[in-house]
């Protein structure tokens, strides 16, 4: 029973993490309409400037995740303006498969940049702390409170800000926005920051969870993808039970079959789920 | 690491400006270098493409062969199946290129059917795929055991070592779960209790998940099977979970990268790697050993005596066929690896052929005999981790599993 617990706690982590890769993306599959599959690769790009100032520039920890996430948040930006905005009129499936383009530039030019191998930051080792007989370490509880901040915070923004009305506006219908004088372009690129920062901070816990390799980024983006299918199109609160959902169901499913399948469990529950559900956890269905 | 930049882009100059030149020389004969110069495998496709341009400059520094100087082109896999065709066709049919050397697993199981359509002999001296046992010997060779031989010097590793528990953690490829499949049988039938046989997938950012059985059941030591970027995290993670006991690691984890990667500390004392290895006892192997230093300054790393050999072979198979292709290269590969007078340099060999003897080359990486997969018999190294680095601690010559 203990080991299943312990399972369960290691699914909370797993789900935590998924909630911090997918909630940008998922921010931008509202707002701007299309699932931008170039989202997986800012979370490299924002671990391997982690990892560059970290550890070639030795600068501390979180200097350099401040500067990952703000370069990176920048960089989404820029990449929204000079590939996406001007094609937008084409639809999402045109947008679909131009960042698929973009997430191989992305991928390409870090590897130019980085280069082979493996890469890790200049961090202590893991310290493991025991409840009742369950493990946890500190990195997993920083995920934890990180994913359970962003929520709050994002979910601040988006009810009392100005900015985070118009956000919330322009996703439910961007022409009654615009109507009711809702400057879409600015909101719009409000959108590409924030996503695209969300992006850099899980980018930042993936450096110091994770061993990194130039594709480990695009890797997450399965996962990714079927989080955010799981939690539809309604409101940001569907993805963080989506993400623990998905996170629990994997992590919790190798007591029983063997690990190997961790991600065929996460697509069965997708499966399963809208096969009742098609419209998602959240309820709303795509325009 | 600017070392390491430096040298990768003179490599894609060099393809750069071997490409610019798609005809090759009535006087030369092409030689391809199909490696992964990026991604996870990266370190090892760079000692490859370093060693093959090693052996042609000695090739060539003899004169060459009759068909002509040797000439390489090198592209980068990125050790993607889908690339490596891709590479492998503009190398055939724009270079002009006889044979291939240098495709990891995957890509060498995917350039089976062009090697035979376009007689191009394809070699690799670290495809240890157990699939090529059954699709490898005409046209495709290897300079390096099958996984398959891995599997039974870990098994043996771990007998010897005494311990009453392992668990196993193999990452989900063929190429790890085939020598590991070998290991467990070897350690059951030695009564050695498996306590887990965890398959994991690689790419994920953490493996609690897959840990928390096999730490929970506290084994003696724990066999390895996994590339690098999942086998450093999965040895973090199971230190920081309390492991105490000892590691095996598979070839992907024999680099001094990985002290830097994981931390020397968690590996001094208690960790040992296990790869297809030269005999460096052998006087071919040090002849190597002293070119290489010569030439690099470095000593050879892992694969690199077999990447030498893959050249003189190509070399020696040219200059006995004296036809300059892929089908004279298929043709008598076989005949100048074994059988007629030992020759260990492509200088020698080249003498001997011209006094029309039969040779038989005694490569770096060890005696060369090619089966009916075109696979060599191999032997293994254990290296144990000691003071941030892999010291040599037990080898094993390919008679210790006749």
């Amino acid at each position: 029973m203990s080991l299943l617990a312990q399972y369960f706690v290691t699914g909370i982590a797993t789900g935590s993490f998924l909630i911090l890769a997918t909630i940008g993306f998922s921010l931008t599959r509202q707002v701007e309409g299309f699932l931008n599959i170039a989202h997986a690769e800012l979370l490299g790009v924002s671990a391997f400037i982690t990892w560059g100032l970290n550890v070639l520039a030795g600068w501390p920890l979180l200097p350099s995740a401040a500067v990952a996430i703000v370069v990176t948040s920048v960089f989404g930006l820029v990449i929204a303006r000079a590939v996406y905005d001007p094609i937008k009129k084409l639809g999402p499936a045109v947008l679909l498969i131009t960042s698929v383009g973009v997430a191989y530039v992305i991928g390409g030019g870090v590897d130019a940049v980085v280069g082979t191998g493996i890469r890790t930051l200049d961090i202590p080792l893991a310290t493991t702390y025991k409840f009742y007989g369950l493990r946890i370490t500190n990195y997993q509880l920083m995920v934890i409170a990180l994913a359970a901040l962003t929520a709050v915070t994002l979910a601040l923004f988006l009810n009392k800000t100005s900015t985070g009305l118009a956000i919330r506006a322009v996703a439910a219908n961007p022409e009654l926005a615009a109507s009711r004088g809702v400057d879409v372009r600015k909101t719009s690129r409000a959108t590409w920051l924030i996503s695209s920062g969300l992006a850099g901070l899980a980018g930042v816990m993936l450096a110091m969870i994770a061993t990194l390799s130039t594709d480990i980024a695009f890797h997450q983006i399965l996962k990714i993808l079927a989080v955010a299918i799981l939690a539809g199109l309604g409101s940001l609160y569907s993805v963080i039970l989506s993400g623990l959902i998905v996170g629990v169901a994997m992590d919790m499913s190798v007591y029983w079959i063997p690990a190997g399948y961790r991600p065929l469990i996460a697509f069965a529950i997708v499966i399963i789920v809208l096969l009742f559900r098609p419209q998602g956890l959240s309820g709303r269905k795509a325009a | 690491m600017l070392k390491r930049s430096i040298h990768r882009i003179s490599l894609v100059a060099a393809t750069i400006i071997s490409g610019a030149a798609t005809v090759t020389h009535a006087d030369e004969v092409t030689v391809g270098v199909l490696v992964p110069l990026t991604g996870e495998l990266g370190e090892f496709g760079e000692i490859v493409a370093n060693a093959v341009e090693l052996g042609v400059a000695q090739v060539n520094a003899a004169g060459g062969t009759s068909c002509g100087m040797l000439r390489t082109v090198v592209a980068d896999t990125g050790g993607n199946p889908e690339l490596g065709i891709r590479e492998a066709t503009k190398m055939i049919e724009a270079e002009g290129a006889v044979a291939l050397l240098g495709p990891t697993s995957g890509v060498m199981v995917a350039l089976v059917d062009m090697a035979k359509r376009t007689e191009t002999v394809v070699i690799s001296p670290y495809a240890g795929t157990i699939t090529l046992n059954e699709l490898g010997g005409d046209f495709v060779y290897r300079t390096v055991s099958s996984d398959l031989g891995d599997g039974a010097a870990s098994g043996l590793w771990l007998t010897e070592r005494g311990y009453r528990t392992v668990a196993f953690l193999v990452q989900n490829e063929e190429s790890t779960i085939s020598p590991a499949q070998v290991a467990r049988t070897k350690l059951e039938n030695a009564g050695i209790e498996l306590t887990d046989y965890v398959i994991y997938n690689p790419g994920q950012p953490s493996y609690q998940a897959e840990l928390i059985s096999v730490l929970a059941n506290e084994p003696d030591a724990i066999y390895l099977a996994g590339g690098q970027e999942s086998g450093v995290t999965v040895i973090k993670e199971a230190t920081a979970g309390g492991f105490e006991g000892e590691w095996l690691f598979t070839a992907d984890l024999a680099v001094p990268e990985i002290f830097d990667a994981a931390g020397a500390e968690l590996l001094n004392g208690r960790a040992y790697v296990e790869f297809a290895d030269a005999d460096n006892s052998l006087p071919e192997y040090k002849a190597f050993e002293s070119l290489h230093m010569d030439a690099t300054g470095g000593e050879p790393g892992p694969f690199s005596a077999n990447s030498f050999d893959m050249v003189n072979l190509v070399a020696l198979s040219l200059e006995s066929s004296g036809e300059c292709s892929g089908t004279g290269i298929n043709q008598t590969i076989r005949d100048v690896a074994d059988g007629g007078e030992a020759v260990s340099s492509f200088a020698e060999g080249k003498a001997a052929l011209a006094e029309g003897k039969d040779i038989n080359y005694e490569g770096a990486s060890g005696p060369l005999s090619f089966d009916e997969s075109g696979t060599v018999s191999g032997s293994y190294s254990i290296q144990a981790a000691q003071e941030g680095q892999w010291v040599n601690v037990r080898f094993y010559p390919a008679s210790a599993f006749e």
